[in-house]
C-alpha cells in the first residue's frame, strides 16, 4: 500500500482560506490529503515553518495567498513570493526537490481553483513518492542534572574559580549587558543553584569565544562548561533565542536521513578539477546553504568554495569532494544536541573513509575545530589530518611554492575568528599568506590574536541588541585602523556582520558596509 | 685548616649582606660574590619600605658600607661563581671576576669619566627607564664606588682614559679567576620580575603608561630617572588617577606561577600611600583578588591607607587595559565583584604588580652547586619545616627570596639563620668534628 501524501497548507485569511471555504460550501470535492493552517497573510509564512513542516514529515507544503495587487496588506503576497523562491532553493539543495513546495494565488471566489490545485498537487506528490523525513517522537533520557553539572564543574576547572571577575572584565557581552557575568554563572553552579543556571538565558548568552578562558588565571574553561550544561538547558528557551528561526540547524538535522541525497554541488565552476576519491579532501561546509539563506546580504558566499578549489588546483592539488557532504555538526554540539552531533560525526567519518581521504582541508574555522578536536573526543579516534586552508597555504609560502600573478595595493585588516584563533591557536598562518600577496599591507586591530574579540554571534544563538553592539564594536575597531578591506577566515563572521545592514532603521552605514572579504577569496583573486 | 673557616656568600642583596655581616662579626672570613657592579640588590632600588615608610636606601646604605669596610669581608663584585668542588668544611671554589676595565685600587669614584663618555644606554638599575653611560656606577650610593665599563656598549673611544686623573682606566684588563677555599656556602640570589608583557591583556610594553611596580618604585625614588617627581612617562603630566593591579602572573594555574609573591599587596599599599603623599589630589585604586597582608602590622597599614589616605580598594582583577583610540587615555575593564557590575574606568597610569619569581640563572647555579630546585625554580630546602635554610648538599645554605617568597624582614631573619647554620659547619670542621 502506498502511503497517502500529507500536505500542509498555509492559507491566507482573506483569499485562499476563503477560497477553501467556498469550495467546501459549494460541495466541490478534493482529496482529503490537506491539513490547513490559517495565517493572516501569505507574507507571514516564514521559511522556517516550511522547513519545519518538511523536517517533521510533510510530503508537500502549499502556500496560498491573494492574487498580486489584491493583498490586504498591500505587498505581503509579493514578499511571500520572494521567500518561496528562496525556500525552493534550499529544498533543492537538501535534495527534497523544489516541487514539493507550491505557492498559489487563490481568491475568495475561486473555490474551484482551490480544489483543482489540491487535486493536482496531491497527484504530483503521489508520483514523487513520500518525503523520506519522518517525524520522530522525542525521547529524552532523564538526566541527573545535579550530577551532570558537578561532573562538568570538575572537568572544566570551574572548581578552581577565584571569583576575581577577570572573565567578566574581559567578556565582550558583560561589557554591554549588566545581567551577564561568567563569574556569577560559575558562582551559582558552585553554590548549588543549578536550576537557575539551566533555566536562565545565561547559557545562551555566552558566545563561547574563549576570551575569558584565555585570561582566567585559574584556567576555568567557561565555554566548555556552558557547552556541557546546554544539553540540560531549557529547550523552549533555546528555541526562543535561536537566530534565523533555526533554519540552519533544521537543515543539518535533515542531512542525517540516509535517504536524503543533497543536490549541493551547483557552485562548482566549470573546468574545476576535482575527484570523488583522493588523499586530500576538501570539506566545504554549509556555505551552499548559507548562500541561499543569506541571499539578501550580497556576500557572494559561493565564491569561497570556488576560490578554494581554484587555489588548490593552482597549487597542483585535485581535491576530493563529497557530493552528499553533511554538516560537521558544530552548531549541534554547541547547542546541546549531542545525539545528532554524534550521528553526523559518524556519517562524515564513514564518508571520509569511503573517499579514501587522509587529509582534510577546510576553509571554515568551525568545521576545522569540530573535525580536528571534537570528532576525536566524541568518536574516540579520528585518523585524519585536518588542515585549515591558511595552514596549507602558509606551508607553501614557506617552501616558496605559492605564486601570485596579481597584486592589489590594499590595506587589509585581519580578524581572528574565535574558533581558529583562541580555540585552535592558529594565528600566524593567515597573516603569513596575506602578507605574501604582492602589494597587500596588513594592519592589526588593537585587540588581535589572543585578545581579539568575537564577531558577535556564535552557533546562530542569541542575536540581540548586545550581540549587535559587540559586532558594531568590532567593525568600528576594524574601520578605525584605516584599512580598505576587512579579511576573516570565517564565513560566519561575515554573515553576522553583514546582517547588520538589514537593520531598520539603518545603523551607521559607513561602518556596517565596510568592505569585507573571505581569506580564500582574497588569495584566489591574486591568482590567475 | 684555617681556610675552612671562611664562607662564600652568593648574592649581595639584603639577605646576602646580612648573612655576611653576621658571619664576619663572629670572626669568619667572608667572600661576598655579586654579579652586578654594586652590592645592594633589590632593596637598593626601592624608594620606601613598608609598613614603616622608612627610606629604603637610608637603611641599606650603612649596611652596604659596613660590608665594604669590614675587615673580614672581601667583596667580589662584578663576579660570578664558576665551579665548586669538595664538600662541607672544604669547598674549593672558582670565581670569575669580570673585567671592569677600571683599576679598582686607583678609581676614586669622582665620576668625571662618565660626564665625558659619549655612549648612553638604558640603566638596568632604573629598570631601563633612566639612562647611564657606558662607563658607569649603577646608582649614586653604589658600593664599591668604582666605575665599570660596560664592554658591550663601549665604543672604545678612550675618552675616559684621557680624562681620568687617577689613570684608573685599563682597557687591557682580562677576566680573572679567583680560587677560594671555603668551609660553607650561602646562596641568596633573590628574585626577578615575572615578564608582565606575558599577561598581554594589560598592555605592558604596548602602552607607555602601564608600568611594573619596580619601575614605578624607581619613578618615585629621589635617585630615580625623574628625580622622584611622580609624572606620566608618556606626556610628563601629573597623573590624576592611578591604578594598581595585583597578581599579574602570580597565583595562576595557567600562563604564570601558582604561588603568591607575598609582598605585593603590602608594597602596592605602600606605593599607593606614596602617591597620595606626592599628590593628594590623585585618586588611587588597588585592584586585588584577595588582600594577603599577613605580616606584623600589615592589616593596620592597609586600614590606614583606606581611612587616612583614601586609597580605594576594588575587589576585582581587571579583564583588560585598553587605550581609548580618541583620547589615548587608558581604560580598565573590571567586574566589581562586590556590586556584581561590569564597569570601566579611565586611568592615567597603571601599575602592574608582577609575580616575583626566582631567578632563571638559579638553574645554572644549582648545576654548579649540585642543589635541587623546586618546580618554580626556588632552591629546595632539605626540609621545609625543620631545616628551612639547609639544602640537599651539606654545607650549602639558602636564604632570602631564592628560598621562597618573602619580604625584607623575613629575608633578613632567614639570612641570620643561614649564617648561624654556616657557622656550625665551620665550627665543626675546624674542631675536627664532634667528639
Amino acid at each position: 500500500m502506498v502511503a497517502e501524501p500529507k500536505i500542509v497548507a498555509f492559507l491566507c485569511n482573506w483569499c485562499a482560506y476563503a477560497g477553501a471555504d467556498l469550495a467546501g460550501v459549494s460541495r466541490i470535492g478534493y482529496p482529503p490529503n490537506i491539513r490547513v493552517i490559517r495565517v493572516m497573510c501569505s507574507g507571514r509564512v516564514d521559511p522556517a515553518f516550511i522547513i519545519r513542516a518538511f523536517e517533521t514529515g510533510a510530503d508537500g507544503v502549499l502556500v496560498g495567498g491573494c492574487h498580486p495587487g489584491t493583498c490586504h496588506y498591500v505587498s505581503g503576497n509579493l514578499e511571500a513570493e520572494k521567500r518561496m523562491e528562496n525556500t525552493k532553493k534550499l529544498l533543492k539543495l537538501i535534495g527534497l526537490g523544489p516541487e514539493r513546495l507550491r505557492l498559489e494565488w487563490i481568491s475568495a471566489s475561486e473555490g474551484g481553483k482551490f480544489a483543482q490545485v489540491v487535486t493536482e498537487f496531491t497527484e504530483e506528490l503521489r508520483k514523487m513518492g513520500p518525503n523520506p523525513l519522518k517525524a520522530k517522537a522525542k525521547m529524552e533520557a532523564p538526566i541527573n542534572t545535579k550530577q551532570a553539572i558537578s561532573e562538568a564543574v570538575k572537568k572544566t576547572n570551574v572548581q578552581y574559580c577565584l571569583e576575581c571577575g577577570k572573565c567578566s572584565g574581559s567578556c565582550p557581552i558583560s561589557k554591554v549587558n549588566d545581567a551577564f557575568s561568567p563569574r556569577r554563572v560559575v558562582e551559582r553552579s558552585l553554590l548549588g543553584f543549578e536550576e537557575r543556571v539551566l533555566s536562565g538565558t545565561d547559557l545562551w548568552t555566552c558566545l563561547t569565544c574563549f576570551l575569558c578562558t584565555e585570561r582566567c588565571p585559574s584556567d576555568v574553561r567557561f565555554p566548555e562548561f556552558v557547552r556541557a550544561c546546554r544539553p540540560m538547558a531549557s529547550v523552549e528557551l533555546k528555541e526562543e533565542l535561536c537566530a534565523h528561526r533555526g533554519i540552519p540547524m533544521a537543515l543539518s538535522r535533515m542531512m542525517l536521513n540516509p535517504k536524503i541525497k543533497q543536490d549541493r554541488m551547483g557552485w562548482l565552476p566549470e573546468g574545476a578539477e576535482i575527484s570523488k576519491r583522493g588523499d586530500m579532501l576538501y570539506f566545504v561546509g554549509c556555505i551552499p546553504y548559507f548562500d541561499v539563506i543569506f541571499e539578501d546580504f550580497n556576500l557572494e558566499l559561493l565564491k569561497i568554495p570556488q576560490s578554494v578549489v581554484k587555489i588548490l588546483n593552482n597549487v597542483g592539488i585535485k581535491p576530493a569532494l563529497l557530493s552528499n557532504e553533511k554538516c560537521c555538526g558544530h552548531d549541534m554540539l554547541w547547542t546541546g544536541d549531542l545525539e545528532n552531533f554524534e550521528k553526523l560525526a559518524k556519517k562524515n567519518v564513514a564518508d571520509f573513509k569511503r573517499a579514501r581521504a587522509t587529509r582534510i582541508v577546510t576553509a571554515c574555522p568551525e568545521c576545522y575545530r569540530t573535525l580536528k578536536k571534537d570528532y576525536a573526543e566524541v568518536l574516540g579516534n579520528f585518523d585524519f589530518e585536518v588542515l585549515h586552508i591558511s595552514e596549507l597555504l602558509s606551508e607553501l609560502v614557506d617552501k616558496g611554492e605559492l605564486k601570485f600573478d596579481a597584486g592589489f595595493s590594499k590595506k587589509v585588516v585581519y580578524h581572528d575568528p574565535c574558533r581558529l584563533g583562541r580555540h585552535m591557536g592558529v594565528y600566524e598562518p593567515p597573516r603569513k599568506v596575506i602578507t605574501s600577496i604582492p602589494g597587500v599591507g596588513l594592519l592589526e586591530m588593537g585587540r588581535n590574536r589572543e585578545n581579539a574579540i568575537c564577531c558577535g554571534v556564535s552557533s546562530f544563538m542569541s542575536c540581540n541588541k548586545y550581540s549587535k553592539e559587540v559586532r558594531m564594536d568590532r567593525l568600528r575597531e576594524a574601520k578605525a585602523t584605516g584599512a580598505d578591506l576587512l579579511v576573516t577566515t570565517c564565513p560566519k563572521c561575515q554573515i553576522h556582520w553583514r546582517c547588520l545592514t538589514t537593520e531598520k532603521p539603518p545603523i551607521d552605514p559607513e561602518i556596517v558596509t565596510m568592505e569585507m572579504r573571505d581569506f580564500s577569496v582574497l588569495v584566489a583573486e591574486a591568482m590567475r | 685548616m684555617k681556610a675552612n673557616e671562611s664562607v662564600l656568600v652568593i648574592g649581595g642583596g639584603i639577605a646576602g649582606m646580612q648573612a655576611s655581616l653576621d658571619l664576619a662579626n663572629r670572626g669568619s672570613k667572608v667572600y661576598l660574590v655579586e654579579k652586578t657592579p654594586s652590592i645592594g640588590g633589590r632593596m637598593a632600588q626601592l624608594d620606601k619600605t613598608f609598613p614603616t615608610m622608612d627610606c629604603s636606601i637610608c637603611i641599606l646604605a650603612p649596611k652596604m658600607i659596613e660590608c665594604l669596610r669590614h675587615p673580614n669581608i672581601t667583596l667580589l663584585t662584578y663576579s660570578e661563581l664558576q665551579s665548586v668542588k669538595g664538600s662541607a668544611g672544604n669547598f674549593r671554589v672558582e670565581v670569575l671576576k669580570k673585567p671592569r676595565f677600571i683599576d679598582e685600587n686607583k678609581c676614586t669614584g669622582c665620576g668625571e669619566c662618565a660626564q665625558y663618555c659619549p655612549t648612553e644606554v638604558p640603566n638596568e638599575f632604573d629598570m631601563n627607564l633612566g639612562i647611564r653611560k657606558a662607563i658607569y656606577i649603577p646608582f649614586p650610593q653604589a658600593v664599591p664606588l668604582k666605575y665599570t665599563i660596560d664592554e658591550e656598549n663601549c665604543i672604545k673611544c678612550r675618552l675616559c682614559q684621557k680624562i681620568c686623573k687617577a689613570g684608573a682606566v685599563d682597557f687591557d684588563q682580562k677576566p680573572e679567576t679567583v680560587n677560594l677555599k671555603v668551609g660553607a656556602i650561602i646562596v641568596a640570589t633573590g628574585f626577578e620580575l615575572f615578564d608582565a608583557g606575558r599577561i598581554r591583556e594589560y598592555g605592558y610594553g604596548k602602552y607607555r603608561d602601564v608600568l611594573t611596580s619596580l619601575e614605578f618604585e624607581r619613578l618615585l625614588s629621589a635617585s630615580g630617572p625623574i628625580g622622584g617627581h611622580l609624572l606620566r612617562l608618556s606626556d610628563g603630566c601629573v597623573p590624576r588617577r592611578i591604578a594598581f593591579i595585583q597578581c599579574v602572573g602570580s597565583r595562576s594555574l595557567k600562563g604564570g606561577v601558582q604561588f603568591c609573591s607575598s609582598s605585593c599587596c603590602v608594597y602596592a599599599t605602600k606605593e599607593a600611600i606614596l602617591v597620595r603623599e606626592h599628590h593628594p589630589e590623585c585618586e588611587v585604586y588597588i585592584f586585588y583578588n584577595e588582600l594577603k597582608v599577613f605580616g606584623k602590622g600589615f592589616q593596620d597599614f592597609v586600614k590606614r591607607a583606606q581611612n587616612e589616605w583614601g586609597v580605594k580598594y576594588i575587589r576585582a582583577l581587571p579583564g583588560e587595559v585598553v587605550e581609548d583610540p580618541k583620547t589615548h587615555s587608558l581604560i580598565i575593564w573590571y567586574e566589581d565583584t562586590k556590586e556584581n557590575m561590569t564597569k570601566n574606568t579611565e586611568i592615567d597610569l597603571v601599575v602592574l604588580c608582577p609575580a616575583l619569581v626566582p631567578r632563571i640563572a638559579n638553574k645554572e647555579l644549582a648545576g654548579i652547586l649540585g642543589l635541587e630546585l623546586d618546580k618554580y625554580g626556588f632552591f629546595k630546602p632539605r626540609d621545609v619545616l625543620y631545616t628551612p635554610v639547609d639544602t640537599n648538599v651539606p654545607g650549602i645554605f639558602i636564604c632570602g627570596y631564592c628560598q621562597g617568597p618573602k619580604d625584607i624582614p623575613e629575608s633578613v631573619a632567614q639570612a641570620s639563620g643561614a649564617a648561624a647554620r654556616a657557622a656550625e659547619v665551620i665550627a665543626l670542621s675546624s674542631s675536627g668534628g664532634v667528639r
